[in-house]
């Protein structure tokens, strides 16, 4: 498995490959639709959630309004609401909803608690095998430590 | 003193493991006679269903934890309680107990009826009613189901996958108590007004009438298989005494209210069985399970494969 950083994963052929992507939510829902568009199959280790609007806005009730009409099931919308101690910052996306849902893509949401060789150990204890991960500099450079 | 909850998610994260780690294909898989499959096939299927159910339980705790740490905890809990289906799920493989496309067994009506009620009022209810909940669920679980699987199973993976669960249990039902200790040493004032809203007629009917046969209908199946009431009573006895022990746990009513529910479920000359359970156990066998519609989608999210590409 290659790990790339936030940034460095432009420069990395991902066609036909699968894609793991471990970053803070805010920088994972700039990257995601340009990487499902590219990848085999990705998958998006997310810690916590962000609110997402399709517009500049500073109003969560857009964001909610936004995660009602573009994400269709139930469960997966609550996997994408922030809690309580979230954040109130509104990232702005037309596309990574849309992205998530791709039949090549799949949110996951179980902490992750370690990178082996071959991908990401995950809390609910699968390992997920990824070709890629991509990861936020400091993380990927204390995992070559 | 307070109790160091990010000393203890500290552990939780030095502590994890995977279905990875462990060797499914090991000998010892032919100490499962056809008979003894054919016995536990069904206490399995519970059992993976009562982790499942229970680890969407955390998923609502999380929503609900009173402190950051707190709610880091609880996701852990989630993930881990699916790992424990997970791991279960991937014994019953080992031992041929699914079918050839290695689907999760079909829960009854009585675990189809809790889901829905986890998925309409799950994030609603109040902490105090779910997180008083929770730990006598893992006492019943850990303190006897487990006992009594480990002692019909001598499978040495069952045996090694067990030591992972017990002592993930352990770390809960420890984080469950301190949890209510945290919350009973709260105000009175919102600790009864909390209480109090868990009074809504639609909560408790739903609880009474989804919980009650629930549980009964397990009960009476593992001690048809051979479960020691005695199991059973020491579980309960457990969540009493780690409560009692407790400062502030006795101040919440849902505590005694689930303590004192618990006591007559596991006597079974109580009129609690005759006048309440028994009847709800024959007339939920009743309702039909397209009334309930389609779970959310978590219920989909249990596998056996350790490795997913």
């Amino acid at each position: 498995m290659r790990i790339v950083d936030g940034e460095g994963w432009r420069d990395v052929d991902l066609d036909g490959l699968r894609v793991g992507v471990w970053m803070p939510a805010a920088e994972a829902v700039r990257i995601v639709p340009a990487v499902t568009a590219r990848a085999r199959s990705v998958k998006v280790f997310q810690d916590a959630p962000v609110w997402v609007a399709p517009v500049p806005v500073r109003i969560p009730t857009v964001a909610r309004l936004h995660l009602r009409l573009t994400v269709r099931d139930t469960w997966t919308r609550r996997l994408l609401t922030p809690g309580r101690f979230g954040g109130r910052d509104v990232i702005v996306s037309r596309s990574y909803y849309r992205a998530l849902q791709r039949s090549n893509c799949k949110l996951i949401t179980w902490p992750v608690y370690a990178v082996v060789t071959q991908g990401v150990r995950t809390a609910e204890g699968i390992e997920h095998r990824v070709d890629v991960l991509i990861t936020p500099d400091p993380v990927r450079k204390a995992l070559a430590a | 003193m307070t109790y160091d909850f990010e000393a203890m998610l500290q552990t939780i994260k030095d502590k994890q493991w995977s279905l990875a780690d462990i060797d499914w294909d090991a000998p010892g898989a032919e100490t499962m006679t056809d008979e003894l499959r054919a016995k536990m096939r069904p206490f399995m299927a519970d059992l993976v269903w009562i982790e499942h159910v229970g680890a969407r339980g955390f998923a609502s705790l999380a929503t609900k934890a009173p402190t950051p740490v707190v709610k880091e905890i609880y996701e852990y809990f989630h993930a881990e309680e699916q790992k424990h289906a997970n791991a279960e799920l991937a014994l019953m493989k080992r031992w041929g107990m699914l079918d050839e496309d290695g689907q999760m067994p079909e829960p009854n009506i009585n675990v189809k009826m809790a889901i829905k009620v986890l998925d309409t009022y799950g994030d609603n209810l109040p902490l105090t009613g779910l997180a008083a909940l929770i730990p006598l669920l893992e006492c019943a679980l850990d303190g006897a189901l487990v006992k009594f699987l480990l002692d019909e199973v001598s499978d040495p993976v069952c045996h090694e996958v067990f030591r992972h669960i017990n002592s993930d249990e352990a770390r809960h039902i420890t984080v469950d108590f301190q949890v209510l200790e945290l919350i009973g040493a709260g105000p009175l004032h919102k600790t009864l007004i909390e209480s109090a809203s868990l009074l809504h007629p639609q909560v408790v009917l739903g609880l009474i009438v989804v919980f009650v046969p629930l549980i009964n209908k397990m009960r009476d199946n593992i001690v048809a298989m051979g479960l020691s009431e005695q199991k059973l009573y020491n579980a309960v006895k457990r969540y009493s005494s780690i409560g009692g022990r407790g400062e502030f746990t006795r101040r919440l009513p849902a505590y005694h209210v689930l303590r004192t529910q618990a006591s007559m479920v596991i006597n079974r000359s109580h009129p609690y069985h005759r006048f309440l359970a028994d009847p709800l156990v024959k007339v939920t066998s009743f309702v039909p399970a397209r009334l309930l519609g389609r779970p959310q989608a978590w219920v989909d999210e249990v596998t056996h494969e350790p490795i997913a590409s």
